[in-house]
């Protein structure tokens, strides 16, 4: 086990002494596999912000139900037993009766438009209701929304059934898009951090082909050749990830104050966090294993040749 | 010991580097391969070493087939030689010592224990004020006694030489020659090929080969 360890810190000492022996070439290594690493960072982190936000929005499912002009105040109220037999399935639903009066001082105080709509004289707002749902975990549940809304459309005096959870929908599926197109990118970046890794550990591996000639023919085991090519893989690999991670973190400060202020109009405090700690170790690990990868994968092939 | 049992290697129909060799080296001798440029000479070192495998016949090391040796094996054999080359095949970007020590390293021994038998066989080989110069420093003749400290620095039971003279001037080409046999009268087999008559004149047995073919010392 003592011997184990010691090949190891061997191999690391190998790698680091070798990467240092051209410090230029292997930062510019790392930037280049960081650029790869940086898009699919940021979008990673953009998403991890805005699923808290989509996740929130989506567990309080409302419809917002409108009766025609013609409906009197008390045809309006009877529609109540009816609505709640639509509802029976729903353990926690809420039925809330909102007056056309009470719409109008809502859009009043809610729109900035009072002036305005005292011109209009009469209330033009018809009687409604708003459901309050059961919540729902995840955008497939949607769809029982959707069947409520149909039922509810069926009913005698009912103008206008809007399902508020329409555009949670839409953000979901939004989001869904995002996660595909992120995971796409991903997956090619990788492909091109393993193939810079590739190409750098083949160069290494040429530029110490007589180290590894020599190594052989003294009873290096082919694992001892190897190992210090690993290690200048994966650590390549995680300091790409550390430069692409710091790369996201100096780009939040100046998006965040955009957004800062975009966000205030909306009332809004919605500002974009770096990823918590264990994400950031994942990102990272995940970088190494690329660099690992692409050192694996290289030194199969060429030094197979050498053999 | 080492065996060799009609024991021949062709690269092509045209190209055969030996025929049919048979011979037997016993523990502790020393032994010099003699003959001509392509006599077969380095590919019979090669084979010890299993560099080469016999196309037909057998080769055994303390017993060990080389021809049946799987790769992964083939390390720990040559753990067990010591191999001297015509080029020394240093690296030159490390120093003398680093060189040495690399035996060591390989089967995981640690620095501090490298360092130090690497600094004895060096001072063997007349050179451990050297350790911390590179090899392109040294002269021929001591870039020759770096190689023979590295191929003896893992106490091999076994050193292949391969024309350790070739490129060195007599006084250099003694003190290498002068090294090897110490280590042969303190037990360890020696095989050294060579086609300096000179050479040929202090050996204690020669095998001579001729275009792939025993000539002479097989005995």
């Amino acid at each position: 086990m003592k011997s184990w360890f010691r090949q190891h810190r061997f191999a690391i000492g190998a790698a680091l002494g070798h990467l240092f022996k051209a410090p230029g070439s292997f930062l510019f290594n790392v930037m280049v596999v960081a650029i790869a690493l940086t898009l699919p960072f940021a979008g990673l982190t953009l998403l991890e912000n805005v699923r808290p936000m989509s996740e929130q929005l989506s567990v309080d499912p409302e419809i917002s139900l409108f009766v025609t002009p013609a409906t009197t105040r008390d045809e309006a109220r009877a529609l109540e037993p009816a609505l709640r037999a639509i509802l029976k399935d729903q353990q926690a639903a809420r039925i809330v009766f909102v007056p056309r009066e009470q719409a109008l001082e809502t859009l009043k105080a809610k729109s900035g438009l009072s002036d305005v709509l005292d011109t209009l004289g009469d209330n033009p707002l018809p009687d409604g209701y708003v459901l309050k749902l059961d919540s729902f975990k995840s955008a497939a549940d949607a769809g029982i929304v959707d069947a409520i809304a149909t039922q509810l459309r069926a009913l005698p005096g009912v103008d206008t059934v809007q399902v508020d959870s329409a555009w949670v929908k839409r953000l979901a599926a939004l989001l869904g898009v995002l996660r595909l197109v992120l995971l796409l990118l991903a997956l090619t970046l990788g492909l091109v951090v393993i193939a810079v890794v590739f190409n750098t550990i083949r160069l290494q591996v040429l530029t110490q082909r007589d180290e590894i000639a020599v190594s052989k023919l003294i009873g290096a085991t082919d694992n001892f050749i190897h190992r210090p090519f690993y290690y200048m893989g994966a650590l390549l690999g995680l300091c790409a990830g550390g430069v692409a991670l710091g790369a996201v973190a100096l780009a939040l400060r100046p998006l965040n104050t955009a957004i800062a202020e975009f966000a205030r109009l909306y009332a809004s405090e919605f500002q974009l966090a770096p990823l918590h700690p264990a994400g950031l170790g994942l990102l990272l690990a995940i970088s190494a294993a690329l660099g690992l990868a692409g050192a694996l994968l290289s030194v199969q092939r060429h030094l197979a040749r050498l053999n | 010991m080492i065996e060799f049992k009609y024991v021949s290697k062709q690269y092509s129909p045209e190209a055969i580097a030996l025929r049919e060799i048979s011979l037997t080296i016993n523990k502790g001798e020393l032994v010099y391969l003699a003959g001509p440029s392509g006599a077969g000479k380095s590919t019979l070192l090669k084979m010890i070493a299993a560099i080469e495998r016999p196309t037909a016949g057998n080769v055994l090391v303390n017993g060990q087939d080389i021809g049946a040796l799987k790769k992964a094996s083939v390390p720990y054999l040559r753990r067990n030689l010591g191999l001297i080359f015509q080029q020394q095949r240093l690296l030159t970007d490390r120093s003398v010592l680093a060189n040495t020590m690399l035996p060591l390293l390989v089967t995981g021994a640690s620095r501090a224990e490298a360092e130090q038998r690497a600094r004895a066989a060096l001072d063997r080989v007349g050179l451990e004020e050297r350790a911390h110069a590179r090899p392109q420093e040294l002269s021929g003749g001591e870039q020759q006694r770096v190689a023979i400290a590295r191929a003896i620095v893992n106490r091999p039971q076994i050193i292949l030489a391969d024309e350790p003279t070739a490129n060195l001037d007599r006084a250099s080409a003694n003190k290498v020659l002068d090294a090897l046999r110490a280590f042969q009268a303190a037990g360890v087999t020696c095989i050294i090929s060579t086609h300096d008559e000179q050479v040929l004149d202090r050996a204690a047995r020669v095998i001579h080969l001729d275009h792939g073919q025993l000539v002479g010392g097989a005995a």
